[in-house]
């Protein structure tokens, strides 16, 4: 049977390094990066909060950078690196921020967490010891409803105490609240 | 595994033969039944899968001037089963078609791809080291040879798998090539090649050749044609014994005419002496018999597939006595 | 670099970018996720990946993606519109033609594009169609009768509706002895029914094996550096990295280790393990792996393993590879055969045959970050897997969650845990992933577990009168490279041999012997049809030798109810008599034997089998079966809640319809919950024909339990005494006044809201004390045993020695029939399969222990063109221990089968085959040693005790 062959709708095609694997990935032009990773890549670790850039909920880390990925077309991020809430652990090994935001409370619902994880790990790459300002600053574009914030701040200070090599426990009040 | 291969589309015959020309590692694909099995089994290395699909013209059937018939190299088997012209003057292609394979390969596989099969020898499709893939022996001789050639046998004794190749040496039939360079007609009874000849091919087709179409004469007056195929299995399965007949008669005597076998030899495997036992006789039991015995004459079996010489005489017999009384 | 495809699959246009090499099939299942269209063998030899490209049916499996440029695809998913069934799929579940499922979206789909083409096919045609696609389960029969009902409705007529009698057992029952489709058909007539393949877990990667190439070797070293380095691989593991605990089936022979520690034993042996991001990427990775063997000399068959000086597997255990030996003497065998007045003795041998489910093995491990790990795994046995894993492991069961979704049939091939269900849960726990592992078909072989070759010296002796008075019998089993299953089989292999007739001397000595290739273990019947084959075959030689007729002699010696066989095993329910009256009516008998013309003959067999092995396959002090039902709080709903796998079986249909009898609802209100470790309560799973029995036993005690609670809340409603009133149809009424009733639901409703949940519990032992006392009295016991006889009339070529099972007559008693339509669907089944063993499958080895036709073209399976007209039918019986009198059918439906078409062929052309399988090789070298003359009888029988032997024909 001949083939009816008709003019391809126009799929845009990119590459890209997601979580340090080499990917190719097809997809129509008008897609956001955030679609193309959960929808045509199955990672659904990054969530959709808003899709208009407010919550902060879909962010990733494009070539180290924080993005929010619901506003990022990914016909814009061939040949960049991505990285996903899945990519932080080494295997088995989880993160450091993702060891501290499990102990300490800092995730509840939890729907936010992987956008304020890649935030807080690209501030910590950038300045390992923040102050709880600047902490508050970087994670400010990242809405959080459950928790009020305070122990996210915590556990980033955490894991950054601990990825500097000391061994930093949880303060007794950030566990178990003022006595 | 598949091995890592790029995939091109050809547009035209010329395109075809110039990739193919180009790159040792590309082969060609029109139904892929074969190919993609042989890739999976790593029987061989490929590089460029040369897609034929996307050609115009390799399909159909259609009658020549001189009232025989053509057969594009891309028209797939359920195709030529079912065609009615192939049916009624043609009828052992039409049998040999239906009775090959399953429905969806016969859907998917293509006349071109049939008769140019690689052999489904276990050893030569298994991670065996043999010698028609440059190995140094042949693993049937001292192993398991149940289903192995028991004429025309010569270092490697492989069968052919096709059944459609010997019905139309039977028919007569001619393959029109393309090549580097032009087009060539080559009888289907010369088509083939014999392990004594080159152990490492099993058509005369060079790399950068493909198969276009299959011509059949018109047939002769008086001429009749048949398929029979002994299988373990009632469906997919190949030939452990075939023939394929086309006889011309006059009245009830055979005037002239092919037995081709399927199943026997490295190559579908035309068997003059089974000819010369009925031509100018009438099929009775015992020119049937004779005839099945005659094409045996110079069988050697294997450690395992003697039984397949009383089998290709009783299929023979069979066969003869069915077309004589059709 | 990939390459844009744009094509359409069912009405919907796609552009996707897909590898070059990326098949058809690999596109619709990973990147559009229509994981209808099946992967079975990847060949296009099995048809399971059947889709529809511009209306033609073809195998998705072997078309390049990029070839379906432009072009119109129908994939299961496409055949019906929105939530309806399209007619072929409603006339597949109505008929009974679905079991595992894993072949109906391929049929669907095959079917479709027949009647789209020829409205009114006839059986012929149908046959002819379905001829590219193979299926395990149904034996086809049900199949074809489905797409013939499926014309008609296109047609817009009725199919005629089949007459069924009720069996007497069932006649008082509502839900128990109906026949009634499955309820989960439809699901998988759609493709929506979800096995383990076709799971996708969020970052899963893939996880592959390397197999050892060589039959037997030490490992000097292992260099995985190479592999490591490669780019997308997550995880490399050697013998080095696993546990050293050793594993297997019976706790007597943990004999296999997760990996290989020092040693490979066969052609196939696991060596080492990759995780990477994709399959290609892990078999890339085993390449360069490299692996140095110290080659040991090997053996591949029983007798020669079996000789001083021959190479060992093991070093330390098993002397001379003997595995496992038994010595069995009930009686006094030498003083039956001086009893006897004709004495006959010959030799069988068995053939390699190989479960081959159309699913091929798959397993995705799961951990969360507190060390629970989650296994999806195609199994028959959630339970074992667990256990073994906890052992393995070092883990408790509750940090173990085992879950079977649907599994595509596996007749014994998944009865026991496999290495992707542990490698799987190592890999991923080192890579903190889910990783995926699943057998190609061809690793499907080289895993193995399938039927142990059996070499068969048997002996029987008669009176005049044809009462057999001694049995001696000797089986030499090829077990492979590993115990498995096999010291239960050599067991199995004798003591089944004393339940079908009265045998009054017995004696029998196994011997399962290692061999360096692929492991085998339990298939269908474990370790009867073989044993049953020669002995089948030999009394009816002897039959024709005393000049009995063959049906005679069997009634003669027939099993009787409440009888202790010299062995010590006991039956209760037996209408084998009945059996054997019935096909010796149906099949037109005594019209027949004897007088066929040349080339066609008749032929009898019989079979029986457990119901439920009475121990488990380690010691354990939990009951077999458990069963939880919990009622939804409007009294809408019961959920069953099982350990029990359905595995295409039916067994959650027959547990659910004994649920639902036992607490008085109707069955469309029964859901069932199986095979889940974690909300399943314990049931040992789908081996040795146990669920019907043991699964509905305490299916049935939890309905009663609901019933009971529901009765006395609907008491006080109808302030009607409890002990007065009972359940039925969803109504609870008063005994002797119908017409006081009220509705089910409100009773329950009204019992929750005073009482909190109503649930149900309930479990199932057999019998204390089952069995002799002798050393392996354990394996042939069970609550219950089937029984059934078998006809077969065959065709056989004599120039081409081509034999042609034309018909068959089954008759079974398997007690209460829960569900008829799924008792014929396992008898046409087992008689296919059966039949396919007979004539068809063999494994074949090389000389180097490599096995040469590890695919679906080289080791035939009956197709469609191959399965016989099948007559089955039930005789009435009632087994005490049973659910509402129920008892196995699965696996004893086999045993006739074999025995049966021997004795045909040798009826038809006077040459007896005692070696499987019957191939036109053997009749024709049969028929050519017989010489010209039409001798009906292969052998002369000698009179008094002399004795005669006849060994195989070839």
């Amino acid at each position: 049977m001949a083939s009816r062959r008709r003019k391809p709708a126009g799929k845009a095609q990119i590459s890209l390094v997601v979580n340090g694997e080499p990917t190719e990935v097809a997809f129509s032009p008008h897609k956001t990066l955030l679609e193309v990773l959960r929808e045509d890549l199955g990672l659904t670790g990054t969530k959709h909060g808003c899709e208009l850039g407010e919550c902060g909920t879909c962010t990733v880390l494009l070539d180290g950078q924080p993005v929010l990925s619901c506003l990022a077309l990914a016909l814009a991020c061939d040949g960049k690196r991505v990285e996903t809430v899945e990519g932080m652990a080494r295997g088995a090994v989880l993160h450091p921020l993702q060891e501290t935001f499990a102990d300490l409370g800092a995730a509840q619902c939890g729907y936010c967490t992987p956008g304020f994880l890649l935030v807080a790990k690209a501030l910590l790459e950038e300045n390992p010891s923040p102050t709880r300002d600047q902490i508050k600053q970087a994670l400010a574009g990242n809405l959080c409803r459950c928790t009020g914030y305070l122990k996210i701040y915590e556990a980033v200070e955490l894991a950054a105490a601990r990825m500097q090599g000391e061994e930093a426990e949880a303060k007794e009040e950030t566990l178990y609240g003022r006595r | 595994m598949l091995p890592k291969f790029s995939y091109v589309r050809a547009t035209s015959l010329d395109e075809a033969v110039r990739l193919l020309s180009s790159d040792d590692g590309a082969r060609v694909c029109a139904g892929g039944s074969d190919l993609l099995g042989c890739l999976r089994d790593q029987v061989f290395e490929c590089s460029r899968v040369v897609s034929l699909t996307g050609i115009d013209g390799l399909r159909g059937i259609a009658r020549t001037r001189d009232g025989g018939v053509r057969i594009g190299a891309l028209t797939t088997i359920a195709d030529v089963a079912a065609d009615p012209t192939i049916n009624q003057s043609y009828p052992g292609l039409a049998q040999a078609a239906g009775e090959l394979a399953s429905p969806q390969l016969r859907n998917q596989g293509t006349i071109g791809g049939n008769i140019c099969q690689k052999p489904r020898c276990w050893y030569y499709r298994g991670d065996f080291d043999c010698l028609r893939k440059g190995g140094t022996t042949c693993h049937a001789v001292a192993g398991e040879s149940e289903f192995h050639c028991i004429l025309g046998g010569a270092g490697c004794f492989v069968v052919h798998p096709s059944d459609t190749a010997p019905a139309l040496v039977a028919l007569q039939a001619t393959v029109r090539i393309a090549g580097r360079r032009g087009t060539r007609s080559v009888p289907m009874e010369e088509f083939y090649v014999l392990p004594n000849q080159d152990v490492r091919r099993e058509t005369v087709l060079e790399p950068h050749e493909i198969v276009t179409e299959i011509v059949l004469p018109r047939p002769a007056a008086g001429m009749r044609s048949s398929y029979h195929k002994v299988r373990a299995r009632g469906a997919w399965d190949f030939a452990l014994a075939g023939v394929a007949l086309a006889l011309q008669f006059s009245g009830n005597r055979v005037t002239a005419g092919r037995v081709v076998l399927s199943g026997a030899a490295p190559t579908p495997w035309r068997s003059r002496e089974a000819e010369e036992a009925i031509i100018g006789k009438q099929l009775d039991a015992a020119t049937a018999a004779a005839a099945g015995r005659a094409a045996m004459e110079d069988a050697v079996p294997l450690r395992r597939n003697g039984y397949k010489i009383p089998l290709f005489q009783g299929v023979i017999e069979e066969a003869l006595l069915a077309i004589g009384r059709a | 670099m990939k390459q844009i495809l744009d094509l359409t699959v069912n009405g919907r246009p796609y552009e996707v970018a897909v590898r070059p090499g990326a098949m058809l099939l690999d596109v619709l299942r990973d990147e559009l996720q229509l994981t209808g269209t099946k992967r079975g063998c990847e060949l296009g030899d099995c048809g399971a990946c059947t889709v529809l490209v511009d209306g033609r049916a073809v195998n998705s499996c072997l078309m390049l993606a990029l070839e379906a440029q432009g072009r119109q695809v129908t994939t299961v998913e496409g055949v019906a519109s929105g939530n309806g069934l399209h007619p072929i799929q409603q006339a597949l579940v109505e008929a009974g033609a679905i079991q595992c499922g894993f072949c109906t979206p391929g049929m669907v789909v095959r079917a479709k594009a027949l009647v789209d083409a020829n409205p009114q096919p006839t059986d012929d045609e149908i046959r002819a169609a379905l001829s590219g696609n193979l299926c395990r389960c149904t034996g086809y029969a049900k199949i074809i009768e489905a797409v013939k009902s499926a014309a008609l409705y296109l047609q817009a007529k009725q199919p005629a509706k089949l007459q069924f009698a009720t069996q007497r057992s069932a006649a008082h029952l509502s839900i128990v002895g109906k026949r009634l489709p499955k309820p989960d058909a439809p699901a998988k007539a759609t493709g929506r029914a979800t096995y383990t393949d076709d799971i996708a877990l969020p970052n899963m990667i893939y996880g592959k094996l390397l197999l050892s190439p060589v039959p037997h070797a030490n490992i000097k070293s292992i260099d995985t550096s190479k592999a490591e380095a490669l780019a997308g691989v997550h995880v490399v593991m050697t013998g080095a990295d696993v546990p050293d605990l050793t594993y297997g089936t019976s706790p007597a022979r943990y004999d296999e280790n997760v990996l290989a520690k020092d040693k490979v034993r066969y052609v196939g042996d696991v060596v080492a393990a990759v995780a990477a991001v994709d399959e290609e990427t892990c078999y890339k990775a085993l390449s360069l792996i490299d692996v140095e063997y110290e080659e040991l000399p090997a053996v591949f068959d029983a007798h020669s393993a079996m000789k001083e000086g021959a190479p060992r597997l093991f070093d330390q255990k098993y002397e001379n590879n003997i595995n496992t030996r038994v010595d069995h003497h009930f009686g006094d065998v030498e003083k039956g055969f001086a009893e006897a007045d004709y004495v006959r003795e010959a030799t069988f041998v068995g053939n390699r045959a190989y479960q081959n489910p159309i699913e091929p093995h798959c397993a995705i491990a799961e951990w969360d970050t507190h060390g629970k790990v989650t296994l999806y795994t195609s199994t028959q046995v959630v339970h074992y897997v667990h256990h073994q894993l906890s052992r393995v492991l070092g883990m408790p069961l509750g940090n173990i969650r085992v879950i079977m979704h649907h599994t595509g049939g596996g007749f014994g091939s998944k009865a026991a845990t496999n290495p992707l269900e542990i490698i799987s849960i190592l890999l991923s726990k080192k890579a903190g992933r889910p990783v995926k592992m699943r057998f190609s078909r061809a690793e499907m072989y080289l895993y193995g577990r399938g039927r142990h070759k059996q070499h068969i010296e048997l002996k029987i002796g008669v009176k005049k009168d044809g009462t057999i008075t001694a049995v001696k019998h000797k089986a030499v089993l090829e077990g492979g490279a590993y115990s498995s299953f096999g010291v239960v089989t050599v067991y199995y292999a004798g003591s089944m041999i004393p339940t079908l007739y009265k045998i009054p001397n017995y004696k029998y000595d196994g011997y399962r012997v290692n061999t360096n290739l692929p492991p085998c273990g339990a298939m269908r019947g474990h370790g009867c049809p073989h044993p049953r084959f020669a002995f089948e075959s030999l009394l009816s030689m002897i039959a024709e030798d005393i000049g009995m007729d063959p049906i005679d002699i069997r009634l003669k010696n027939a099993m009787e109810p409440e009888t202790r066989t010299c062995n010590d095993l006991d039956i209760h329910s037996c209408e084998f008599k009945a059996c054997l009256e019935q096909v010796r009516e149906a099949s037109g008998w005594d019209k027949k034997k004897g007088k066929l013309p040349p080339g066609r003959g008749i032929g009898i067999g019989c079979g029986g089998f457990v119901s439920g092995a009475g121990y488990p396959i380690y010691r354990s002090q939990f009951p077999h079966s458990n069963a939880m039902i919990k009622i939804e709080e409007d009294g809408s709903k019961a959920v069953l809640f099982t350990g029990e796998a359905d595995i295409g079986q039916g067994s959650n249909t027959v547990l659910a319809q004994m649920a639902a009898e036992a607490m008085g609802i109707t069955l469309d209100r029964v859901d069932v919950v199986s095979a889940d470790s974690d909300t399943t309560p314990l049931g040992f799973g789908a081996y040795s024909s146990r669920v019907t029995l043991m699964g509905g036993n305490a299916a049935k005690m939890a309905g009663e339990e609901v019933k009971k609670q529901v009765l006395h809340a609907a008491a006080k409603l109808l302030e009607i005494p409890e002990e007065k009133l009972d359940a039925r149809a969803n109504q609870v009424f008063a005994k002797d006044q119908p017409e006081k009733s009220i509705p089910w639901n409100e009773a329950a409703t009204a019992f929750f809201a005073e009482n909190g949940p109503l649930v149900g519990k309930g479990h199932y032992s057999p019998p204390k004390g089952l069995g002799g006392k002798y050393k392996g009295a354990a394996v042939g016991t069970s609550p219950a045993y089937s029984f059934s006889a078998a006809v077969c009339e065959v065709e056989v070529d004599m120039e081409t020695g081509k034999v042609k099972v034309l018909n068959f007559w089954d008759a079974h008693d398997c007690g209460t029939a829960i569900n008829p339509l799924a008792v014929e669907g396992q008898v046409q089944g087992a008689v296919v399969m059966g039949l396919s063993e007979t004539l068809l499958e063999n494994e074949v080895f090389d000389s180097s222990g490599t096995i040469v036709n590890a695919d679906l073209h080289n080791y035939l399976m009956a197709t469609s063109m191959d399965s016989p007209i099948i007559d089955c039918s039930l005789v009435d019986s009632y087994e005490p221990e049973g659910p509402f009198g129920a008892k196995e059918v699965g696996e004893g439906a086999t045993l006739p089968v074999l025995g049966a078409i021997a004795n045909a062929v040798a009826d038809a052309v006077g040459v007896r085959i005692q070696d499987l399988p019957i191939t036109p090789e053997k009749v024709l070298n049969g028929l050519k040693s017989r010489g010209p003359t039409l001798a009906a009888n292969s052998g002369q029988g000698t009179h008094g005790r002399s004795r005669v032997s006849s060994t195989p024909a070839s």
